[in-house]
């Protein structure tokens, strides 16, 4: 399996990767892919029109309304009754999709959750490209012992239980926060748990990369280039990286939509985003409790996400479909 | 994850869910009999009860959770130990082990008490006085979380220091013929009838290991003993037959099974289904109005803790050490808020000492708002305004259980609301008070609250005293130190007749709360949530120290 | 051959070492509060709180605390900073838990993921590939707690199907309580893993479809049946194996700890989750290890698998 499942055994694949007309040809075919693609996008727009329906909600993400009444369908009611529950979804500009126990509006948090979710999925794919494609470009070009370092380290990040290694990094670092140098992350950024799904990811991607860049390496192209007096920089982003771009775009879908999930599994163990940021997972992992009383609390969020994630996997199952057939992430949210 | 981890029984309300209580025989009214076995409830049968998590330790030197000591009254008894009574009756300190109450010296410092005659463990053997030496050199020497209640005794700092488990407590002096123990503290305490009746100082057999003894827990004097235990998953009480001890209660049942059900609603549902007996935490919170509405009055009843939930506000850093920025924080939030956030199950309240407690006048009016009715937000913004504070940048601390963290978001919404830059900051509830404990945190806000340790306003007044500001594991999270409260705190602890002094601690708590000192919300109930066998009429009702009297439960 | 397999295994032991150093500096470099503070409570002592760092050696340099854990480990001495109780014993206890899931949900996964993959292969481009395809994906697409939630209340609770969670003892309730208490878990945790095994096992099918030796296959008049079976399916289901021996061993090492906890099943991956809240060292690092163990062996059996049929393999590395 091109993913790394066999890590020595990719020089003896055949080369993957279609030429781009006829992918794209094959791309426009498959309607699914294509549906599913929009949505995407509309679910990005919808989280970018969040600030929007606050207005029209005239609320907060962050606003409590623990004490407050709301008037629907002409009878007045509280927005969290004395025991505890927070009002269904009222289909009406405010609480449209009812409150959480702290009396706050789900549609508005929904949407800025999107914007954190989306935002945690598509930074920590950037990241993970980036690392993975120096790391695999790096040790398949230069070989020996650069190589030796890069894949064994990569050995050990693919020997951890991700999930582990994910939860332990976020609680620790969700109380210390980082500094590396310059570089200092406070415990309640978001940035921690995009950092943690970025790095704990780069195997997924770097593997296969290494794998075509040994083999490329060894082609004419490449020799010619050598024969020009091209430098090794040159070559591996001149050269390498155009030839890498397909295996790329398959990753990259499916890297935001493992990502998604990884955000919501760290949530969901006290390791992901904090608050007061609401994110897709965390409002999840608080509805669960409640799902008796008010099981929109789990059910909108979960929605919302299964959504999002699907579409994300549609689609790159149609791109890889078009582009190259092998790629894929391996399910690590158990 | 609810955590037993020791030290956090007060901290973190989610596990911890302090339980409830039967005491069989207070409902007919008879006062003075300490309930036995013969009033009212039939004896015999087995019942299974449900924990969230395993208490932290099955050793009485060890245990500091609600869990851990609710199961060891059963089978441990101090010198001195409570009644066997429900409501405030139940946190009046009796002879335990002792024949009588105390003899203390005029000065304060010297406990003179005498063991029972014929007394004898679970397992047959003969109770020494010298026992209680060995039991507080445990205590002491296992660095428990207890140790520090002990550390007033002369020579247990030294002893301590000292490291080794065989060494002498001067302070500890007893005779195996007579059974007479006396103590000299370095310095009188108040509170040391009821730090002698803590569960640290039941008595336990002088050879017991200087470890933690959880799996093989060591025999006690009481009416139950530890069997099969199961680490992680539960353990028995099973009836000791010999117990008979004068005034004691004698349990009612023969086996009390106690099984870990980590799924709270899975105890809710199993409770309903009568597959447990008895759950210790509250119901789930999306079941309990299903709970409330049908078996209230015949399987469910709530009762007000000795509790208190409050804001810490710092004292030492901006915009907190400012007095009318406290005012406003204390005018601006909405107890009846609060009080949704724990599911109805909080008292709303105005006092910082909680209603059932010795010394508990009721501030009334409230100088901050009737706690019953909507907050004047408008005089607070104003207050905010006047005090020159608004628009600073306040972080509002709160752990990761699910009632404090919503806790922090509240206060950070309202601060926002009157005029600050509030952000809720959540930290893992292990490490919580000892981050916000830490000076160099320079927490501005956050969440806190506090069960008691045992019945006495000092184990609440103390959490205000500028007298116990300490840079790091301090408890005083907010840094108050009022010159008037520290001198009358001072001067009550010194004496152990709480009659004597509740007017005292009535004063500080009333000063606490008009300095606008923290900003004190209200007191936490908790649910005692009973299967369908267990007889509701005659042996349900709630102990103010342990919740559940598990010896006065019995079948219908 | 013999040299391939003892390279692997120095390889793994390797791998481990790394393993168990970077665990151990997570916990111990990133700033997270003092062990010793938390273990000596809320009324300790400055005095307690060294008598605790002498007593665990917290005041040791950190490669030595790191050495005394490991042989702690190593020998089963290994006790929790949070309540001290036996960290290996607990492992073992909630083994058998963990196993019971991962060997369950494993064989699911895999029996449907290839009767998916080769259902949609055969119908590849018709309307029920598609249907099958997006199905599949929505497999993938669910976060499992929340899937496990909605299972364990609507299907538990609400209809009573199931039992609401918890684990039963074969020995103790019968194989059929046992099943009844597995059965939502294994579900849920193979719904994970089936759309990922029917979408390789289509691809590789199309590929198979497409060699040479297939088509000889065919011209030299075989039953389409016997060339599917004999021919595509055996050749497409290598990697597939490959892929489930990974995939098994990353769920037998702790990695199911979301479905673990969501059933309450007290696995080894729950017990991860319980002690990494409470920022508890020993037992993550443990978990951690045990997880690493059991993915490098199943790696490393793969590897060697491959290498025993493919001889090309080991003179590649």
């Amino acid at each position: 399996m091109a993913s790394g499942v066999q890590p020595r055994s990719h020089a003896a694949l055949p080369e993957v990767g279609r030429p781009a007309g006829l992918a794209l040809r094959r791309l426009r075919r498959n309607r699914t892919a294509l549906g599913f693609g929009a949505l995407f996008v509309a679910l990005v727009a919808l989280a970018l029109a969040a600030p929007l329906w606050a207005h029209i909600a005239g609320t907060t993400p962050s606003k409590n309304h623990l004490s407050d009444t709301v008037v629907v369908d002409g009878r007045t009611e509280q927005v969290v009754t004395s025991d505890g529950v927070p009002i269904a979804p009222t289909w009406q500009k405010k609480f449209f999709l009812g409150a959480d126990t702290n009396g706050r509006d789900v549609a508005v948090r929904l949407l800025y959750g999107a914007r954190n979710s989306l935002f945690i999925g598509i930074a920590a794919a950037l990241i993970t490209t980036v690392l993975a494609v120096l790391l695999g470009t790096l040790a398949g070009y230069f070989r020996g012992w650069t190589d030796a370092v890069i894949s064994r380290s990569l050995d050990v990040l693919w020997a951890f239980p991700v999930l582990l290694l994910g939860v332990a990094l976020g609680v620790s670092l969700a109380l210390g926060g980082l500094k590396v140098g310059p570089l200092e992350i406070s415990g309640d950024s978001k940035w921690i748990p995009t950092m943690i799904i970025a790095v704990v990811s780069v195997v997924y991607l770097a593997r296969p990369i290494r794998g075509q860049v040994l083999s490329l390496r060894e082609k004419e192209f490449v020799e010619a280039a050598r024969a020009q007096g091209a430098g090794p920089l040159r070559i591996m982003f001149g050269e390498l990286l155009p030839n890498l771009v397909s295996t790329i775009l398959v990753f990259f879908a499916l890297l935001v939509a493992n990502a998604i999930l990884l955000e919501a599994a760290l949530s969901f163990l006290g390791a992901g985003v904090q608050p007061p940021e609401p994110s897709w997972g965390t409002m999840l992992a608080d509805g669960i409790a409640l799902l008796a009383t008010s099981p929109h609390l789990t059910i909108v969020p979960g929605l919302m996400l299964v959504l999002t994630v699907l579409s994300l996997n549609i689609f790159g199952d149609g791109l890889r479909d078009a582009l190259d057939p092998r790629g894929k992430v391996r399910p690590e949210h158990g | 994850m609810p955590g037993s981890l020791r030290g956090l029984i007060c901290l973190s309300l989610a596990s911890v869910a302090v339980s409830g209580l039967t005491a069989c025989g207070g409902d007919d009214g008879d006062d003075d009999a300490v309930s036995d076995a013969t009033n009212g409830g039939r004896t015999g049968g087995t019942i299974t009860t449900a924990y969230t998590s395993f208490p932290d330790y099955l050793d009485p030197a060890l245990s500091y959770t609600q869990e851990g000591w609710q199961s060891m009254w059963t089978v441990y008894t101090p010198l001195l130990t409570y009644k066997h009574e429900e409501g405030a009756e139940g946190a009046t300190v009796v002879p335990g082990l002792a024949e009588a109450m105390p003899d203390i010296s005029d000065d304060g410092r010297v406990y003179k008490l005498r063991l029972r005659e014929g007394l004898t463990y679970s397992d047959g053997t003969d109770v020494k006085a010298s026992d209680f030496e060995h039991t507080i050199k445990r205590v002491l020497n296992l660095q428990s979380g207890g140790s520090s209640f002990y550390q007033s005794i002369e020579g247990a700092e030294r002893y301590i220091d000292d490291g080794r488990a065989s060494a002498d407590i001067s302070g500890i002096e007893t005779s195996d013929e007579t059974g007479d123990i006396t103590i000299t503290l370095t310095e009188p305490d108040g509170r040391f009838p009821y730090i002698l009746a803590m569960n640290f100082a039941a008595v336990v057999p002088g050879d017991t290991p200087f470890e933690n003894q959880t799996k093989n827990p060591p025999p006690g004097v009481g009416p139950y003993k530890f069997d099969n235990v199961r680490i992680n998953r539960g353990y028995d009480l099973v009836k000791v037959p010999a117990f008979d001890v004068r005034d004691q209660a004698t349990g009612k049942l023969d086996t009390i099974t106690v099984e870990v059900v980590k799924n709270r609603r899975r105890q809710t549902q199993d409770t309903i289904q009568n597959k447990i007996d008895y759950m210790h935490d509250p119901p789930a919170p999306d079941q309990l109005r299903d709970v409330r509405a049908r078996y209230t009055g015949t399987r469910y009843e709530e009762f007000v803790t000795n509790s208190t939930y409050y804001y810490f506000l710092n004292h030492d850093v901006a915009p907190f050490d400012n007095a009318e920025a406290r005012e406003a924080v204390n005018i601006a939030i909405d107890k009846r808020s609060l009080a949704r956030l724990f599911g109805g199950l909080l008292e709303p309240g105005c006092n910082f000492l909680p209603p059932g407690m010795k010394g508990y006048e009721k501030v009334d009016p409230c100088p901050w708002g009737d706690p019953t009715a909507a907050p004047d937000v408008a005089k607070a913004r104003q207050l905010v305004e006047s005090s020159g504070t608004a628009g600073q940048a306040v972080t509002v601390f709160g752990n990761d259980e699910p009632e404090p963290r919503a806790l922090a978001e509240y206060l950070s919404d309202v601060l926002n609301d009157i005029g600050y830059k509030a952000r809720p900051r959540i930290i893992e509830a292990s490490v919580y008070p000892t981050t916000i404990g830490n000076r160099k945190t320079r927490a501005q806000a956050g969440f806190a609250s506090w069960f008691q340790d045992f019945p006495h306003p000092g184990n609440f007044m103390f959490l205000v005293d500028g007298d116990s500001i300490q840079p790091t594991n301090n408890q005083n999270f907010g840094n108050v130190n009022d010159p008037e409260i520290n001198e009358i705190l001072d001067a009550a602890s010194r004496n152990a007749d709480i009659e004597e002094v509740a007017d005292e601690y009535a004063r500080a708590d009333r000063l606490t709360v008009e300095g606008a000192h923290v900003a004190a919300y209200g007191h936490r109930e908790l649910t005692l949530f009973y299967s369908d066998r267990i007889d509701f009429e005659n042996c349900t009702s709630w102990h103010p120290v342990y919740n559940l009297d598990l010896t006065q439960l019995c079948l219908k | 051959m013999g040299r391939f397999v003892v390279r692997r295994l120095v390889g793994m032991v390797v791998v481990m070492f790394a393993v168990s150093v970077l665990t151990f500096l997570i916990f111990n470099v990133i700033p997270n509060g003092d062990p010793a503070d938390r273990m000596a409570g809320k009324n300790s002592t400055p005095a307690q709180i060294a008598a605790i760092e002498r007593e665990w050696g917290f005041d040791e340099p950190l490669y030595e605390q790191y050495l005394t854990t490991m042989e702690k480990v190593a020998s089963g001495d290994l006790v929790s900073y949070a309540n001290q109780t036996n960290v290996v014993e607990e492992i073992k206890r909630g083994l058998p838990r963990t196993f019971a899931l991962a060997i369950g949900a494993a064989l699911l996964w895999f029996a449907m993921g290839t009767a998916l993959g080769l259902y949609t292969a055969v119908r590849a481009g018709r309307w029920t590939d598609t249907l099958v395809t997006v199905l599949a994906l929505i497999g993938i697409s669910m976060p499992v707690f929340w899937l496990g939630a909605l299972a364990s209340y609507y299907l538990g609770f609400k209809a009573g199907l199931f039992p609401n969670g918890g684990y039963a003892e074969i020995g103790e309730a019968g194989v059929w309580e046992w099943v009844k208490h597995m059965i939502l878990p294994w579900a849920v945790l193979a719904t994970l893993f089936v759309g990922v095994y029917s979408r390789v096992l289509r691809a590789n099918v199309l590929d198979t479809l497409n060699e040479d030796y297939v088509r000889t296959a065919r011209a030299k008049g075989l039953t389409e049946r016997r060339v599917m079976v004999h021919h595509v399916l055996r050749n497409s289901l290598i990697p597939i194996v490959t892929l489930w021996g990974l995939d098994f061993g990353m769920v037998l090492g702790g990695g199911a700890i979301l479905t673990e906890t969501v059933f309450d099943l007290q696995g080894v991956g729950q017990y991860f989750a319980e002690s990494v809240g409470q920022l508890d060292v020993p037992p993550v690092l443990a978990v951690t290890l045990f997880g690493a163990f059991f993915i490098v062996l199943l790696n490393t059996l793969v590897d060697i698998a491959y290498a025993a049929l493919d001889p090309r393999i080991r003179l590649s590395s």
